[in-house]
């Protein structure tokens, strides 16, 4: 079990990052500067925290300020890719490789650097120089050259940043399946939304230094448990609203666009909030036809702009208040993908009505 | 559209060629003034019909040899001495390291005679330090020790700032990763480190060897001019002019000289152009 409690001053900067990891891909998502990438220095052991305590799977306590357990880098047993992925310029694959597990004998040190070139499909280049290689082979000789000593964890700082987006798509798998297959805990550094949702079997959400959120990225996702946490993972629609009524595990919300009765046992029962829907979770209502489900959100709107991105549409459509208020209009942002935008004539009309699904809708507090 | 086009860069042109004409005349004539005492040396030497002679002359021999001896000893001297501090200056901050670079920059700016002036007070018979020497029966001064000293003096801060600046250049990730590979600090300066800032290490070492061969005011002072024991090629050439024999001596060895600080600058020119590429 991997776990962090820590706190570290830099300047103005407070580092104060909290979660557990068991054998699982736990991605970091949070925006630049927020401290994803000092913790995974402080978990390296390159950047000493003030106080708190570091545990790495297997059982070693590689920091705690309280018995001044403080493990050097050497002694951690982590695997750590970088950014720049810093491989050794002077050094062919095959030394990079090496360079971790100098001290094996001559003979396990040559199958462990076949198996690894084997499993990062470098046949045939091990004698070649970093600047020799595209971005990608470069890649799989980091995580190669990590991943020699077998280490109980892995650290990938944005390890895609620098690539091309096929290339990254296709190297995202490649690693969750390598972790899988290992069995690693590994923790996994991005900004980007898309590769947070696609590897994270675990999202830890980032704010200036600390953990605002964790759990599986469906969970995350789905209800966020602050307005901070929904603006940073581009829930789009996030709306004001009031808790009006609260019965047998239903809460009632009252905004100025519509009514909603949200079943959440973990939403607030009163007070002041936020209703947080997805683009992708508001749907256009074909002629005729009514919400899926009885709790569903239904309301007139007009597609005020259309923004296509290739696969999908983004909508934004203007409802007017209940009773016809236009002076308090909101702008719903709805996702479309592309095939049902055209079967249902979208582009012929501007008037609509969209629902909100009921089992998508959540609750966050609003100071 | 076209047609401006073309009188546009017709203008150019012409402008440019003016810029030619004014910049290239004094390059030119600075060019000529550079080239033309090398010549001169050069055709002298060899129109003398003795250059054979004097180049194996007692005088020039002796000076070749402990101008060899002498730098090549301070340029090993510096790169052991120097390496570990210019690697401390790149990479720690510990108290009074500002008062050290600047320290390290004083003998570049200073004049060698002064340099010389303060070996001899520090180091001499009756100097500070040098009088405990004496006591115990070691004479410094005026000694091939103290050629190598005065050179070291004034030539070490060459190596020691270029290495620094290699030192640098080297992104501090490359050690942290060593690190986290399990290489002990000794062992990431000896394997990432040090290869990384080779090209800067030589470069330095070229820089301060130069300097070392054509020291002169400080060796002057601080260890005399005897020949065979502190006359080196510098000092040489002065006793050669002096001696007002001919001048054909002091031909002979400041060819010499020209002709190894033209291999150290090709060297030098060599390590650049060959510098591992950064990734």
């Amino acid at each position: 079990m991997f776990s962090i409690d820590i706190r570290k001053r830099i300047g103005d900067f407070d580092l104060a990052p909290q979660f557990e990891a068991a054998s699982e891909l736990v991605v970091l998502f949070g925006p630049s500067g927020c401290g994803k990438s000092l913790t995974l220095q402080a978990v390296a052991g390159l950047l000493t925290p003030d106080s708190g305590r570091i545990a790495i799977p297997g059982g070693a306590v590689a920091f705690d300020s309280t018995t001044r357990a403080n493990l050097p880098p050497q002694a951690r047993n982590v695997g750590y890719v970088v950014q720049e992925l810093a491989l050794f310029p002077h050094m062919t694959v095959r030394q990079n490789i090496e360079f971790g597990i100098a001290s094996w004998p001559k003979d396990r040190r040559s199958v462990r650097v076949r198996q690894l070139v084997a499993l990062l499909n470098l046949e045939g280049l091990e004698d070649r120089r970093p600047r020799q290689m595209s971005g990608g082979q470069q890649q799989r000789v980091a995580l190669a050259r990590a991943l020699a000593a077998e280490p109980s964890l892995l650290l990938l700082d944005e390890p895609f940043s620098a690539l091309e987006a096929p290339l990254r798509a296709t190297l995202r798998r490649e690693v969750a399946a390598l972790r899988r297959r290992l069995n690693l805990t590994a923790l996994f550094v991005t900004h980007d939304i898309g590769e947070a949702y696609a590897l994270a079997d675990r999202l830890v959400v980032y704010d200036a230094g600390r953990v605002l959120q964790h759990g599986p990225p469906r969970d995350v996702f789905r209800k966020p448990s602050s307005h901070r946490v929904a603006e940073l993972l581009e829930t789009r629609n996030v709306i004001p609203g009031m808790i009006v009524a609260y019965a047998e595990g239903v809460v009632v919300v009252q905004t100025p666009w519509f009514t909603a009765r949200v079943r959440d046992p973990e939403a607030p029962v009163r007070g002041d909030v936020y209703v947080c829907i997805r683009p992708e979770h508001i749907i256009i209502l074909r002629d005729g036809r009514d919400a899926h489900g009885g709790d569903d959100v239904v309301l007139d709107a007009t597609i005020v702009e259309d923004v296509s991105m290739g696969n999908t549409h983004r909508l934004y459509m203007r409802a007017d208040g209940i009773g016809g208020e236009t002076s308090t209009s909101h702008i719903f942002e709805v996702d479309m993908p592309a095939h049902p935008y055209e079967v249902l004539g979208i582009e012929t009309r501007a008037e609509w009505r969209i629902a909100l699904t009921a089992e998508h809708l959540s609750l966050v507090p609003r100071p | 559209m076209s047609a401006s086009g073309h009188a546009d860069a017709n203008s150019r042109a012409t402008r440019r060629l003016g810029l030619d004409w004014v910049f290239g005349a004094p390059a030119l004539l600075f060019v000529a003034f550079l080239a033309i005492p090398l010549w001169a040396l050069a055709w002298r030497g060899i129109s003398s019909g003795e250059l054979a002679d004097n180049v194996t002359s007692s005088l020039v021999l002796d000076s070749l040899r402990l101008s060899a001896i002498t730098s090549t000893v301070t340029l090993a001297v510096a790169v052991m001495v120097g390496t570990p501090l210019a690697y401390l200056l790149a990479r720690r901050s510990f108290p009074g390291k500002f008062a050290v670079d600047l320290l390290l920059d004083l003998p570049i700016v200073l004049p060698p005679t002064v340099a010389g002036v303060a070996l001899l007070v520090a180091l001499g018979r009756r100097g500070a330090v040098g009088a405990r020497f004496d006591a115990a029966g070691y004479d410094i001064a005026f000694t091939t020790t103290a050629v190598v000293l005065a050179q070291l003096f004034v030539s070490a801060p060459f190596y020691i700032r270029t290495a620094k600046a290699g030192f640098e250049s080297v992104e501090p990730v490359y050690e942290g990763v060593a690190s986290t590979l399990g290489a002990s600090p000794l062992r990431t300066f000896f394997r990432v480190t040090l290869p990384l800032a080779w090209p800067s290490l030589v470069a330095g070492a070229i820089l301060c060897w130069a300097r070392a061969l054509s020291e002169l005011g400080a060796t002057l002072i601080f260890a005399g001019n005897l020949q065979g024991r502190t006359q080196t090629m510098p000092l040489a050439i002065i006793s050669a002019f002096e001696s007002g024999q001919s001048i054909d001596v002091p031909i002979a060895l400041s060819l010499i000289l020209v002709a190894a600080a033209s291999i150290l600058l090709l060297l030098l020119r060599v390590v650049a152009n060959n510098a591992p590429a950064r990734m």
